[in-house]
């Protein structure tokens, strides 16, 4: 059993037009000490599933198991009495207090010796980083430094579990990826076991152990990072992790020995690895994704090989530390990355090859 | 940006200083120069005409003075203490708990905001008098052998206290339902459950809003003179001037006590709500946290929290209900004494109001009207020049406007006497105009408020965009701005009329014979020969007339009206 488990949570809101289902029927279990992110577009149950395992939040049913403890099933335990630390998105600190009293609160009720509470309170905002800034307001501070607060209060308790909802959505593009990285150096530093929400792909790659996506409430795919990326389970988890191509097209042949499968797309006849755990008969409609970075651009080619299609470059445009192209193969546009000293202009001939151990067969 | 002050001279600056020239014209001469006269006056020394601190002295040394001065401020504390008692509970069910039926109750609660002061003491008096409803139906019931006096000073805390419980309901909802719930739900994480949440988040960050109303309810007692003198209270600041000017004008020592308790009930007024504003200025909390939901959380309480809740809001609103209830009972019933209830029910009291006393309801529609229509000019001007010009004097336009509404009616009343009277002022007081702009002059804040609110909320790029498709600023006014502002500006052009319909403590200084007005009215019925069923049918008939601009106003623009409301004042 894991340290942390959702199980079977349903959650709906009666809203001006009608019934919403916020979460369907989403399970999942949570390692001690495992970071797992909980990402996908608003409106997606995210921000609600996390607000069930906080308390705040009462599900239809299902339950929430902290440590094997049902805060549910038998008799609702309220979020004061979950030891529980959270970060909420617009950090939710108390304006009346100063930086020390806002990281202090929980202590405090939690009857934490005076001494000892002032200890604990130093050491967290030194961890975060707000040594000194003790008795400061949080009207004189700066949206990044509130942050801070808000991630010391939340961890000042040592809560057996971390839960940040979009934390970082407030901050300017520069803050916000210098904080990922923080963020999860002191997660891991202090090995807690912590559930982040957030619809930045980025921020979920660079943070997670274990990334879960959800779609219209339910969870998707859930995985490691690498997992998500490169072998996404469905078109939207493909299209909403980083950018891909997707070729529609009809299974043709499955070669099991090679563990080859030949699907006929718009572009012609692609061969793709055959993935485990899927089966794909013959003569179904599937799609494939293959990632810009992945597909190839040769300027010669002598013959046409397997999975090398010849096209068109439509469009260029030179980003620095790599080029982007636009290749029409067939009246289909393909987004291509490539090496920024490539020679290619717009409107030239040239031919591309797909990997088949990077064409995904994604279910439709 | 080598010469800024030429900037000054481009056209469209220019008219705006003229416009906000003729505003401040208008307010010196109908503000600044009444209040000084009357602030001048109360240092003039009786018989020789010099000036000192000769009044004030006597004031203080006088044992009298003293102790109504310190009768008023103990009033006062004792109304606040019973109004934050009742409000707190009251605001946090209406604004937090999803019960049915609340959005009922909550208009209910606010009604007193537009019912005048002397209507539900009138409507107290017959029921909670030693002879009256209530008395009588214990007697009967042998709960109480003689009858108790719910009236004098206890009676009178109460009284008020249900009158400004409003103000401070209203405040204290604003502030509890423009906290963010995360605040609440952070503290509710880190282990904090129920009262502690609610003494240690809620109620420090409610702080601000809770002051904003407290002013309000404690300067109360420092402005309303009549429903002290209906409960048989006269050793109180502003009934004790209002007894002194009115009654013994030729007495020189009396009169300028009276003018002295004017002015000091008036420093108290305006010394406190300045205190107040440079407290809110530091300490404000909002703005901080971005992307909040409006509205705060709410709850669906137990079920044992959810009916004390309800036997709560049905106890307040039954208090407030009387009033309408007892008022209609006595105006439709003849010689109603000694009885719980009356036994001869007559339309007389009505027809004498509408035959003998018809002068009355025109003059209160007329005076009301003409000064609705200086409010709603002047109103108007007043609320582009402060949302959309940087003309110069704008900050002290908005200090003058807020001013107005703390300032105690007795105060304008005094300061239009002293100062438009001939022989020593401008004798403006020999026309009737001056009833309508002396209610022009107290009413205006209410149609600016709204007025200003609505523009406000108001996308200026709206009116830009005209301008850039060639129309000039009147042009732009009238065909663009004022379409968008309808709904704001009606509001307040309901809301200055019921204010204004109702007014008393100026007017009463100011009628002569053939100006008295429905209000007026009513207190010389009450007066004279204790001619209740006659004040009772008028005060009926207000509480009608207003009751149906309320709803009016309501149906229009609630969110307004609230917006607008969300810390502000009236006498």
């Amino acid at each position: 059993m894991s340290f942390v488990e959702v199980q079977d949570l349903v959650k709906h809101f009666r809203t001006k037009y009608g019934v919403v289902t916020a979460v369907d029927h989403v399970s999942f279990g949570i390692d001690k000490g495992e970071l797992v992110t909980l990402l996908g577009p608003s409106g997606c149950g995210k921000t609600t599933t996390l607000r069930c395992i906080a308390g705040l939040e009462r599900p239809d049913s299902g339950d929430v198991l902290i440590e094997g403890r049902p805060m549910f099933g038998q008799g609702f335990v309220p979020p004061s009495r979950r030891n529980i630390g959270m970060v909420f998105q617009n950090y939710a600190v108390w304006p009346h207090m100063t930086v020390a009293a806002n990281v202090a609160y929980g202590l405090k009720i939690a009857r934490v010796p005076r001494a000892l509470r002032m200890q604990r309170v130093r050491e967290v905002l030194e961890l975060v980083g707000l040594a000194g800034l003790e008795e400061r307001y949080p009207a004189q501070l700066s949206g990044g430094q509130q942050q801070r607060v808000a991630l010391a209060r939340a961890l000042v308790r040592q809560p057996k579990v971390l839960l940040l909802d979009e934390p970082l959505s407030n901050l300017d593009a520069k803050l916000r990826e210098k904080m990922r990285f923080e963020i999860r150096r002191i997660v891991k530093q202090l090995g807690i076991t912590a559930v982040y929400v957030t619809h930045d792909q980025a921020e979920a790659m660079v943070l997670s152990d274990r990334i879960a996506v959800m779609e219209s409430g339910r969870i998707v795919q859930m995985g490691s990072p690498k997992e998500i990326y490169h072998r996404p389970a469905t078109r939207f988890v493909a299209d909403f992790i980083g950018t891909t191509n997707i070729l529609e097209g009809r299974v043709e042949q499955v070669n099991k020995e090679q563990g080859l499968v030949s699907v006929i797309t718009e572009i012609g006849r692609t061969l793709c690895r055959l993935p485990n755990p899927i089966p794909v008969p013959t003569d179904t409609s599937v799609c494939l994704s293959v990632r810009p970075e992945d597909v190839e651009v040769l300027t010669h080619c002598s013959e046409l090989q397997t999975n090398t299609y010849q096209g068109r470059v439509v469009e260029r445009a030179y980003l620095g530390h790599l080029l982007y192209l636009f290749i029409s193969v067939g009246g289909t546009q393909l987004r291509v990355q490539c090496h920024p000293r490539l020679q290619v202009e717009e409107g030239q001939e040239v031919y591309v090859y797909l990997d088949p151990e990077r064409c995904v067969i994604l279910t439709s | 940006m080598s010469r800024p002050r030429l900037f000054l001279w481009h056209r469209a600056v220019r008219s705006e200083i003229v416009l906000s020239g003729l505003v401040w014209l208008v307010i010196l001469f109908f503000i600044v120069y009444p209040v000084a006269f009357l602030v001048l006056d109360s240092f003039r020394i009786a018989n020789t005409g010099q000036l000192g601190f000769h009044n004030y002295k006597a004031f203080f040394s006088d044992l009298y003075y003293l102790n109504t001065f310190l009768r008023t401020c103990l009033l006062s504390g004792l109304v606040l203490l019973v109004t934050t008692a009742l409000s707190l509970p009251l605001a946090y069910i209406l604004a937090r708990y999803k019960l049915r039926g609340m959005t009922f109750f909550t208009a209910l609660t606010l009604l007193p905001i537009v019912l005048p002061a002397y209507a539900g003491a009138f409507a107290w008096v017959v029921f909670f008098g030693r002879f009256g409803t209530f008395n009588l139906l214990l007697m009967r019931w042998g709960l109480i052998s003689k009858p108790l006096n719910l009236l004098g000073f206890p009676g009178l805390v109460l009284m008020q206290s249900l009158h400004l419980l409003p103000f401070m309901v209203l405040s204290l909802m604003a502030a509890y339902s423009s906290i963010d719930p995360a605040l609440e739900e952070a503290a509710e994480v880190e282990g904090a459950s129920g009262i502690r949440r609610f003494l240690t988040i809620t109620l420090p960050l409610s702080t601000p809003s809770y002051f904003a109303g407290a002013v309000l309810v404690f300067l109360w007692p420092f402005t309303d003179w009549l429903t002290p003198l209906i409960f048989g209270v006269t050793d109180l600041l502003p009934t004790i001037a209002y007894i002194n000017i009115a009654y013994h004008f030729t007495d020189v020592t009396r009169r300028y006590m009276g003018i002295v308790s004017v002015v000091i009930a008036s420093l108290v007024c305006v010394g406190s709500f300045l205190l107040l504003k440079t407290w809110i200025e530091r300490k404000r909390y909002t703005g901080l946290s971005k992307g909040t939901l409006l509205g705060g959380r709410t709850i669906r309480p137990r079920l044992a929290i959810r009916i004390i809740s309800y036997l709560y809001v049905v106890f307040i609103s039954m208090l407030i209900l009387i009033i309408p209830v007892v008022l209609a009972l006595s105006g439709f019933s003849r010689r109603w004494v000694l009885t719980p209830l009356p036994r001869y029910w007559t339309l007389e009291n009505f027809q004498l109001i509408f035959t003998e006393a018809g002068r009355l309801v025109y003059n209160s529609f007329r005076f009301s009207g003409v000064a609705l229509l200086m409010g709603v000019f002047f109103g108007l001007l007043m609320a582009y020049l402060l949302a959309r010009t940087k003309a110069p004097g704008r900050a002290g336009l908005e200090f003058v406007n807020s001013l107005m509404l703390v300032f105690p009616g007795v105060a304008v009343g005094v300061a239009f006497l002293r100062a438009f009277w001939y022989g020593h002022g401008i004798p403006l007081a020999t026309h009737w105009i001056i009833m309508p702009l002396a209610l022009f002059v107290r009413r205006l804040p209410y149609f600016l408020r709204m007025a200003y609110a609505a523009y406000q909320q108001l996308d200026p790029s709206l009116e830009e965009a005209a301008e850039v498709a060639g129309a000039g600023k009147l042009r732009t006014f009238m065909t663009i701005s004022i379409p968008l502002l309808l709904k704001g500006i009606f509001v307040g052009i309901i809301m200055f009329f019921i204010m204004a319909f109702q007014e008393i403590s100026t007017a009463i200084f100011l009628y002569r014979g053939g100006w008295e007005t429905l209000p007026i009215g009513l207190y010389l019925n009450w007066h004279r020969g204790m001619e209740f069923g006659i004040a009772s049918a008028m005060a009926f008939l207000m509480v009608c007339v207003v009751f149906i601009l309320l709803i009016i106003a309501a149906r229009i623009g609630g969110g307004i009206l609230k917006v607008a409301w969300g810390a502000s004042g009236r006498d």
